[in-house]
């Protein structure tokens, strides 16, 4: 979800690059925001998120050119979290049972 | 049981005594009596046992509570005991497994790694390979750590937990301790033990944390053994490099310490902002960096939770740190428990505009650490009760900066934060119930934008 937020602004920001004035000021205001920067409130917030947009709109847009190009697009991380997940409940599960498992072989030791 | 709470009270009193010449007697200034004090308790609770460093280590992130002397001591507070025989040892295996550690490794060392007042740790090499939870399959002969509770840890920590909470009762009724309520630290430090005893727990987490980063190849945790663990014997995969009280040598070996400070930061901003779930009991000893510039974090045995709730509003909290938003920070507070009496929210407030403002060092970064225990004593000079977990997440992020200070001196952890912070709140841009919320405020604001 995030990434599909930034993603949106990027696309938005990519359409709009040599319209907005206001924008590009804050990106620079944001960009350069260490501590001297950052002393506005959520003025301030805007500003660091026009310059994280506008870094996710640097990627979109190298990942266009390199699509017009014929190029794969680079490699992003795109495996299914949920199934990832369910792959690690699965995996726990059967260190579970590897741990129950040594249980009963301590058990089976003590009676016998 | 009686017997164990004279105990108790007699060591007290011989520390406390201790320092009575250097707290001139009572007649030194404020700052030297409470520290002279504060000395002679944390000797007191060192020699006392695991319940008492335990409760130590809860106090150490109270400055809300307790004076700062007291908290500066028990973060010091050597959790280092005399190793107990290997007999001893190999009695807890043989309890736990029925069978002698050569049946159950290819080597097990009697001589133990490290010895703390809950567990001990000693070195073996599995006889047969295992597939791990997470991560690749570990060899036959591959060289793992045994973490075993000491026989009767469990039991002597009970006991005296109950001792202590007939004190704190009795103490809470005489109204002495004005600012912190003992019962009430009693108890959460018992529930913080019986967490600790069952290692499978800290198992779990251990195999949880690296799912978290397994698109990360420069964080790791150890890999665990799950035939050859049960709640008082965990092992796992035996991590190679250096702690980092052992800096010196990790620069000669090559470490990028600078890239390993500056990732690492990231990496617990993942696991708090990310996650909601994070290693809370950082300090030098718990983390590893490896030849291969690797972070290796070890002993999950305290790690803070936090809902999906919980996670935004500190995420909110954060944000107001990074963009110096004292108003964010107070509303997203309370949010998390922190309520301030309507009478005293002003005062707070423009304390909070003050921290805000004067935690900036020379060289232009941020003091993480100064803001955070000063918001937490800000909010304690007003009586305002902090909830635990908020207490912990604090000492933890401050514990982050200090840890990441030392390998990388002008690393600024907040904004470290900042990416994360600000990416999190977009992604609340984006929840449908928000947008169904905002949209016709924003679709009026847009059209008065039109119009005009």
């Amino acid at each position: 979800m995030t990434d599909d937020v930034m993603r949106f602004f990027a696309a938005w920001m990519l359409t709009h690059e040599a319209a907005d004035e206001g924008l590009k000021a804050a990106v620079a205001r944001g960009e350069s925001g260490g501590a001297e920067g950052m002393g506005g409130g959520s003025d301030a917030f805007v500003d660091g998120l026009a310059a994280m947009v506008a870094e996710e709109k640097e990627r979109l847009k190298r990942a266009l050119e390199a699509r017009a190009r014929g190029e794969e697009p680079t490699a992003e991380r795109d495996s299914d979290p949920v199934l990832e997940e369910i792959r690690f409940e699965v995996a726990e599960l059967r260190g579970r049972l590897d741990s129950i498992e040594a249980l009963l072989e301590t058990l089976v030791r003590k009676i016998g | 049981m009686a017997s164990r709470g004279s105990t108790v009270l007699r060591v007290l009193a011989k520390y406390l005594l201790a320092e009575v010449p250097a707290a001139h007697f009572g007649l030194a200034p404020g700052r030297v009596r409470r520290a002279a004090w504060a000395r002679g308790m944390r000797r007191a609770f060192e020699e006392l046992g695991p319940a008492f460093v335990k409760l130590g280590q809860l106090i150490s992130v109270r400055p809300d509570e307790f004076s700062e002397e007291i908290v500066a001591e028990m973060r010091s507070m050597q959790d280092a005991v005399p190793p107990i025989p290997a007999d001893a040892i190999r009695a807890v295996i043989a309890a736990e497994f029925a069978a002698e550690p050569e049946e159950l490794f290819a080597s097990f060392d009697d001589v133990p790694l490290a010895s703390a007042s809950v567990a001990q740790v000693h070195r073996a090499t599995l006889a047969r390979p295992y597939r791990p939870v997470w991560g690749e399959t570990l060899s036959a002969g591959a060289d793992v750590v045994v973490k075993i509770v000491r026989s009767g840890a469990a039991e002597s920590i009970r006991a005296d937990i109950a001792v202590v909470r007939r004190l704190a009762v009795r103490l809470a009724r005489t109204g002495l301790a004005r600012r912190f309520d003992p019962v009430a630290l009693l108890d959460e430090s018992a529930a913080t033990v019986e967490r600790e005893l069952d290692l499978r727990q800290e198992g779990r987490f251990a195999d949880r944390f690296r799912f978290d980063f397994r698109d990360d190849p420069r964080v790791v945790a150890p890999r665990i053994v799950w035939p050859r663990s049960t709640a008082r014997v965990l092992t796992m995969e035996y991590m190679r490099g250096w702690c980092l009280t052992e800096l010196e040598a990790a620069r000669a070996g090559g470490v990028d310490c600078r890239g390993l400070a500056v990732h690492g930061a990231t990496a617990f901003m993942r696991q708090v902002f990310v996650h909601g779930r994070y290693h809370a009991d950082l300090h030098p000893a718990n983390l590893f960096v490896t030849p291969d510039d690797t972070i290796a974090y070890l002993d999950f045995g305290i790690v803070g939770h936090l809902t999906p709730e919980e996670r935004m509003n500190i995420t909110q909290v954060m944000a107001a740190l990074v963009y110096r938003d004292a108003d964010r920070a107070l509303t997203y507070s309370a949010k998390l428990g922190v309520h301030v009496p309507p009478d005293r929210i002003e005062s707070v407030r423009r304390g909070l505009g003050q921290l805000l403002d004067g935690t900036t060092r020379r060289d232009g970064t941020r003091d993480f650490a100064l803001f955070g225990l000063g918001f937490l004593k800000l909010l304690g000079r007003h009586g305002v009760r902090i909830p635990s977990g908020y207490g912990l997440l604090i000492k933890s992020l401050a514990t982050v900066e200090g840890v990441a200070r030392a390998l990388y001196p002008d690393i600024d952890i907040v904004a470290t934060a900042q990416p994360f912070t600000t990416r999190i709140l977009a992604q609340r841009m984006g929840d449908p119930a928000r947008m169904r919320e905002r949209m016709p405020a924003a679709l009026r604001a847009a059209l008065r934008e039109l119009v005009a």
